[in-house]
């Protein structure tokens, strides 16, 4: 327990200290913010890294072991449609606890002027990601190449991104690089290594690998539908 | 503004936070209420992380709020309203380096990546690789913001490039390098990066904050992906010369 602190500490530390100095430092030699702005990032630095303590190690003690349970019980059962529904909805769940997707909505929401709501859009990622997540369980268990499944996904977002309004295409994208965080990753692999360790003569390492960036697609997907859908 | 204010809208942040995991907490009662049946004391561990990760969560979107935001859009309101748009891009090429070179997910991905090469590329060149790649993308992200290159033209060919070299990477190359997407796009590129971009674009006239200041994310994420496969195949081709040395001497 002591050293798994230790080392979440030390991780924290890493990823938020270099890009912190370095606007301090932009700040003395060439930008001046106002006292009250400079401070007010020191003390939000030291509250984000200790969120980020806090938060990785809950992650570790509540929400992993929770998705591993669940993606153990999973393959237990031999009804399909159950299966798809069970990891949808894990997909989904985990997305709404996702911080970053919650950063990203949040500023959406503001920069627009509230016309992209905070929910709708948080929703509309969470479905995306669990739509995928349960497609590229059902790949597993059909053992499609996932080189297509890829390639699809990709050549759907490429066409899709013609017909979307133009404000949508970047939140879009950027929808699909935010999912990717620190409750998403660990669930959706141990759900996926997991799930393909169970089903005989699939190889867990090119079974298990490639959920992640099936899962990270179907964000862009939904969120350029949304676009499509509503302007 | 005057003084500190850390703490407002403290009270939103704390229900944001609490409503985000309602879905995962209501799904997994339901399953351990009908199948898990787990162990109480196993089930007060779990509640207790899920605890501290909420507290974590709201700690981290506050300091986020509070003092990102703030600094992000200062930084990015005094860099669109320069003279000499170009500068823009040397300071995102600097800001990517850094917010990516820290990030643990990376330093991960190279000892991943070390173990499945059976030692032929080295951690250090996926960290250096990434970084560099990433620090490249975001000069080109502010770039786009600078004189308003839509998305599309970044991105569809960097998408269709990363569709040509799935189809000649080894399958393996392939799905480490679509995991590893997320890696760059840690903490401070989601929400600090993100503000400059913001705080950028509510500055130069002529830009739509929503179209042009978003973006930024999904180029930091497609970094990673090229490289590794580029990695991928360059390691494959010595390979297959070396292999082919082999079989001629």
């Amino acid at each position: 327990m002591l050293r798994v602190i230790k080392e979440i500490t030390l991780e924290v530390f890493q990823a938020i200290l270099p890009l912190t100095i370095g606007v301090i430092a932009i700040n003395f030699l060439f930008i001046r913010m106002p006292a009250p702005v400079l401070i007010q990032f020191i003390f939000g630095a030291v509250m984000v890294i200790g969120g980020m303590i806090l938060f990785l190690l809950g992650v570790r003690l509540g929400i992993l072991p929770m998705g591993e349970a669940v993606g153990s019980e999973l393959p237990k059962r031999r009804f399909v449609p159950y299966i798809l529904a069970v990891a949808f909805l894990m997909g989904f769940s985990v997305t709404v606890a996702e911080p970053d997707v919650m950063v990203l909505s949040d500023q959406v929401n503001t920069v627009s002027g509230g016309s992209i709501s905070n929910t709708l859009l948080v929703g509309v990622i969470a479905v995306g990601v669990g739509f995928f997540v349960a497609a590229a369980i059902l790949r597993i268990i059909l053992g499609f190449p996932i080189t297509y499944m890829l390639a699809g996904g990709y050549i759907a977002i490429i066409i899709l991104s013609f017909f979307a309004p133009p404000e949508f295409v970047p939140v879009a994208f950027d929808a699909g690089g935010v999912t990717t965080g620190p409750v998403t990753v660990p669930v959706i692999l141990a759900l996926g290594i997991g799930f393909s360790s169970v089903l005989a003569g699939r190889s867990t390492l090119s079974d298990g690998f490639g959920l992640i960036g099936l899962a990270s697609i179907g964000p862009v997907i939904g969120v350029m539908l949304m676009g499509v859908i509503l302007y | 503004m005057t003084g500190l204010n850390l703490f407002q809208g403290f009270g939103d942040t704390i229900l944001t936070v609490l409503k985000s995991v309602v879905p995962i907490v209501a799904f997994f009662v339901i399953f351990q209420l009908i199948y898990l049946r787990l162990p109480w004391r196993y089930l007060a561990r779990i509640f207790f992380g899920v605890g501290l990760a909420l507290a974590g969560v709201a700690l981290f979107l506050q300091g986020v709020k509070a003092g990102f935001y703030p600094a992000g859009s200062e930084i990015g309101t005094f860099l669109g309203a320069i003279q000499a748009k170009w500068l823009l891009i040397p300071f995102g090429v600097a800001m990517g380096f850094l917010a990516t070179f820290g990030e643990p997910a990376v330093r991960v991905l190279g000892y991943q990546v070390e173990k499945a090469s059976g030692g032929s590329i080295r951690s250090s060149l996926i960290l250096y690789g990434i970084s560099v790649g990433v620090a490249l993308f975001v000069g080109l992200g502010m770039a786009r913001i600078v004189w308003g290159i839509p998305l599309n033209y970044i991105i569809v060919p960097g998408y269709i490039l990363a569709v040509l070299l799935m189809f000649v990477s080894d399958k393996t190359a392939v799905a480490i390098a679509f995991d590893s997407g997320g890696v760059a796009t840690g903490p401070m590129a989601v929400t600090f990066l993100l503000a400059v971009a913001v705080g950028i674009t509510s500055s130069i006239e002529g830009r739509d904050p929503v179209a042009d200041g978003f973006g930024l994310i999904s180029l930091i994420a497609l970094a990673p992906i090229l490289f590794i496969m580029l990695t991928g195949l360059y390691l494959k081709i010595r390979l297959k010369r070396r292999g082919e040395q082999n079989g001629n001497g």
